[in-house]
Formats: C-alpha cells, sequence, structure tokens
C-alpha cells in the first residue's frame, strides 16, 4: 500500500535519509525502529512533507505524493500523531479532534464513532483545553484528532514516550485494536522492543538512514536489538 | 471630553489598522512593512471613487476594502509566499513593494509617461468630501462630539466585533488560529495552510484599506501618507502583545488617547514623543506586551 523507491530526506543541507527502499502491506502494523538519532522521526516527516526535501518516490497506494503540499497527503489518507503530540494550543477538546475533519474528503465534520469507543473519557472534556490534558490524556487526543481524518494509514511517531505506565497500556491496546478489529494499517516509530514484538507484524531497523534489518516480527531476534538498538 | 473623543477616532484608527498587522504577523510571522501603503491605497479608493464614480464615503468602505485585500492577496502570492521563514528578507521585500506602491500613485500608474493624468493621482495633496450628516457634531455628556468622530468609532468596532468573530465563530478562523500556533500540524490535518496565509493576508490588507477610508475624512491624502500608519501599528502590536485582539484593542485605545490628551495640553510633537515613551516603557515592565496568551 505505501511504497518508497529511493527515498532521501534532508533537513536543510544535511542529508538524513539514503536511497531508502520500504514497503508497507495493507493492514498491518509496521514498526520502525532504532536508536536516537538514526533518521526515524525524518522518515515519518517526510512521508508528510513536513520541514524537510525529499528524493525519490513516495507512493500510496498506487499514487505517486512525494511532491504533493502536506494537507493534500493528510487528504489522500495520512494520518500523523507527531512526537510530542502538538495539541493546538487555544483550541478546546472537541475542536482539536475536528481540526482532524478538515482532511475528510466526505466534508463531515463530526467525531468518528471510534474515538469514544477506544477513548470514552475524551467525551468528559470536550470543552477544556486541549493543553490542559495530562501528557497521557494528550496522547489519546492525537489518536483522536489522527482518526477524525478519516485515514487509509495511521503514522504515529513514539506514540508511548514519556506517558505514564497506566496510560501507555490504553495506548497500546487502542493501537492494536485499530489494526486487529478495524484493520487499519499503521506505521508505528518505536523505541520499545516489547511493543514492537507484540503489536507489529513487520519491522525495519534503520541506522544512519538505511535499512540494517528488516523482516517479520518473529525475525526480531535479541542479536538484532543488541546489534542495532543498544548504547 | 472632546479630546477624549478625539483620542478615541485616532486609537480606531491604529485599532483597525495595527490588527490588520497583527493577523498577518500572527498567521505567516511576516512584519508587512506595506501594511501602510494599504492605508494609503484605501485612502486613494475614497479619493478617485468621489470623484470619478460619484461614490459617497459609506460606498467606498467596502470598496476600498476588496480592492486593498485584492492588493495584499497578489502581494502574498507573487512576492512574500516565496519568502516564508525569511524575516529580514520580507522585511526587505515589503519595504520595497511599499516605496513602488507609493511611486506608482506618484506617476499615476506608469500613465503620466504617456501624457496621461488621472485627477486624484500625483504628488498633490487630496481631499475627500465628507458627507454633510458626518460634518454635524452633536451634545453628548454635554460635549460637542464631532459626528465623524464618532462615526470611525463605530466602524472599528464593528469590524473589530466582525473580526473576532471571523477568528473564534467560524471554521475558517478554526484553521486560521491552528495555522498560526502549529502550522505543520495544521497542514497535517488537512489544512491548506497557503490558502489560509493569503487570506489571511488579503483580510489584514483590507482592515487597513477600510482604516484609509476613514482616513481620508480627516487627513490629507498624499501618496506617502501611510508610513507613519505602519510605526504605530507596529507600536500597538508591540505593546499589547503579539497574536491577541483584546491586547491589540486595548494598546490601541491606551496609544490613541495617550497621543490625543498630549496632544491637546501641549502640542503634536510632545504627543508623539510621550507615546513612544509610553510604549517604551510598556515593554521595560512587560517585554511579551500587555496581553499574552501562554501558549502551553
Amino acid at each position: 500500500m505505501l511504497k518508497l523507491r529511493k527515498l532521501n530526506a534532508y533537513y536543510g543541507t544535511s542529508h538524513i535519509i539514503h536511497d531508502l527502499d520500504l514497503d508497507v502491506r495493507k493492514g498491518e502494523i509496521f514498526c520502525i525502529l532504532g536508536r536516537n538519532g538514526v533518521g526515524k522521526t525524518t522518515l515519518l516527516r517526510s512521508l508528510l512533507g513536513i520541514d524537510t526535501r525529499t528524493r525519490g518516490s513516495i507512493e500510496l497506494d498506487g499514487v505517486d505524493i512525494s511532491e504533493a503540499p502536506t494537507y493534500k497527503r493528510a487528504q489522500f489518507g495520512i494520518g500523523y500523531v507527531p512526537q510530542g503530540r502538538e495539541i493546538v494550543p487555544g483550541l478546546n477538546v472537541l475542536e482539536n479532534i475536528l481540526l482532524g475533519c478538515n482532511a475528510r474528503s466526505d466534508g463531515r465534520r463530526d467525531v468518528p464513532p471510534l474515538v469514544w469507543t477506544l477513548f470514552p473519557f475524551l467525551k468528559e472534556h470536550l470543552t477544556r483545553r486541549g493543553t490542559n490534558l495530562s501528557g497521557g490524556q494528550q496522547q489519546q487526543l492525537a489518536i483522536a484528532r489522527a482518526l477524525a481524518t478519516d485515514p487509509r494509514v495511521l503514522v504515529l511517531d513514539e506514540p508511548t514516550e514519556g506517558i505514564q505506565p497506566n496510560v501507555v497500556a490504553d495506548i497500546e491496546k487502542a493501537i492494536v485494536s485499530l489494526n486487529r478489529d478495524h484493520g487499519l494499517t499503521v506505521i508505528l516509530v518505536e523505541q520499545k522492543i516489547r511493543f514492537a514484538r507484540t503489536a507489529a507484524q513487520r519491522f525495519v531497523i534503520l541506522e544512519k538512514g538505511r535499512v540494517a534489518a528488516a523482516g517479520a516480527a518473529a525475525e526480531l531476534s535479541n542479536e538484532l536489538v543488541r546489534k542495532h538498538m543498544s548504547l | 471630553m472632546e479630546t477624549f473623543v478625539i483620542g478615541l477616532s485616532i486609537a480606531s484608527i491604529l485599532f483597525m489598522v495595527a490588527l490588520g498587522l497583527a493577523i498577518i504577523y500572527g498567521t505567516m510571522k511576516v512584519i508587512n512593512l506595506a501594511h501602510g501603503e494599504m492605508v494609503m491605497i484605501g485612502a486613494y479608493v475614497t479619493v478617485l471613487a468621489t470623484k470619478h464614480l460619484g461614490f459617497s464615503l459609506y460606498w467606498c468602505l467596502p470598496l476600498a476594502f476588496l480592492i486593498t485585500a485584492a492588493f495584499g492577496l497578489v502581494i502574498e502570492r507573487t512576492v512574500v509566499r516565496r519568502l516564508y521563514g525569511r524575516l529580514l528578507d520580507t522585511l526587505l521585500a515589503t519595504w520595497g513593494i511599499a516605496l513602488i506602491l507609493q511611486q506608482l500613485i506618484r506617476i499615476h500608474f506608469g500613465l503620466a509617461l504617456f501624457g496621461i493624468q488621472i485627477e486624484g493621482l500625483g504628488s498633490d495633496l487630496q481631499n475627500v468630501p465628507v458627507p454633510i450628516e458626518l460634518q454635524q457634531s452633536f451634545r453628548f455628556l454635554g460635549a460637542n462630539i464631532p459626528a465623524y468622530r464618532a462615526f470611525v468609532f463605530t466602524i472599528a468596532v464593528l469590524l473589530g466585533a466582525v473580526t473576532w468573530w471571523l477568528v473564534y465563530r467560524t471554521r475558517f478562523g478554526n484553521q486560521l488560529r491552528a495555522v498560526s500556533v502549529a502550522r505543520n500540524m495544521a497542514a497535517a490535518c488537512g489544512i491548506n495552510d497557503q490558502r489560509v496565509n493569503a487570506l489571511a493576508f488579503a483580510y489584514g490588507s483590507g482592515l487597513a484599506g477600510a482604516a484609509g477610508v476613514l482616513v481620508s475624512g480627516f487627513k490629507t491624502v498624499s501618496p506617502d501618507m501611510g508610513t507613519p500608519y505602519v510605526v504605530d501599528a507596529f507600536l500597538v502590536v508591540v505593546a499589547g502583545g503579539v497574536g491577541n485582539l483584546i491586547g491589540t484593542f486595548v494598546s490601541a485605545g491606551i496609544l490613541g488617547e495617550v497621543q490625543s490628551f498630549v496632544a491637546t495640553w501641549l502640542n503634536d510633537v510632545y504627543g508623539r514623543t510621550v507615546l513612544f515613551a509610553v510604549v517604551i516603557l510598556i515593554l521595560l515592565f512587560r517585554p511579551q506586551g500587555l496581553f499574552v496568551i501562554k501558549s502551553r
């Protein structure tokens, strides 16, 4: 469904991603692993076309979107949950969720029922400032906002980083449920090997902007982890 | 009381110009030095429309709004769009645009080269006929209030209210606010941020144009009349706290009144001097401006 060919990405003049080939299949959770600074976030940001320049092709369902502006990519079906959540200050919880509706092609402007099923607590906080929620709640709000874009593929950047442990379980459960119960394709940047092993079908490990290892989740051996991920 | 009302009308003009500047700066972090020229163009629209089309001052308001908004749109599309994220370059480029616009008025949009002169353009000073009912004054709380000053104030309040509604109560306003605080995330939510930029620039310019119509009613119109306004409006925005409607409103009020009262007691030069002093004091004690949204 998502096909990257010879993708190169740059931040200003620094070359971060080198000739990357990647295939994400429909209906899977695809996990991107690697140490800090190997280009995981940059890779996601180049999928969205945020602050990066790219060469090479990014094909989503057969359409090359590598030249499209960010908002068109969102409208085309990439739902983005960024690192640090980026809840919009000044907007309340409901407005933050509905922001995602700008990407919908059917013109609907309501919260998808799925959001209430996954994160029922959001319903009690609709009129609160989004930025007044706790970190974990903000993360769930960010996922809700991405779901409101009615995405074909959900892209999450370390969704459980820096979040209190009891909420981490909720978020992980929600991501797995989105994929298993609702058939949503998920691309996940993750540092937690345990979650990658249980949730993902396939993985890739990046090193210095290149693929160091890739395969099915079962092949994510301790040896690979030691070699490419331990400090 | 009279002084207060004059101050109120100065404040009204300041508010409208500053509001446009603040919207443009808030949305795309561009300081538009050609903003004062939008005031000037608004005034010239009034001169031309009253002279050649027989428009009354009232109808010049929407007309000037549309024309300056169109100017703003073109400036954004052709120049500013290419310079996002480069503050110094946009300063220079918009200043250049300001100079070009002033000279275009002086040379009758180039027609002077062919010996064609349009009455109302050129380097001369122009005056605008004010509708008779606005030349009167009325008594209010025992004071003589010039009707025109009250009119200016009403329009400013009206446009302020419309702007507030637009920003806080419409879908476009939601998009505008999202783009101004989190551009990338807004785009990732499917908001066409380029379109929001262009419309915000056009709207901000339109506000300045409408202010220009009102200015033309009590000041002579000349090609370089816009320059002081961009300075004053910038002071208002900075003193009020960047990106804040209420802050712009209050600080325009304070600065307008300060200028008016000091100018009445002493003279205009002192009025300006004290105005600058007040801004410096505000910034000394509240470097973020009077009102700031804590954006976290």
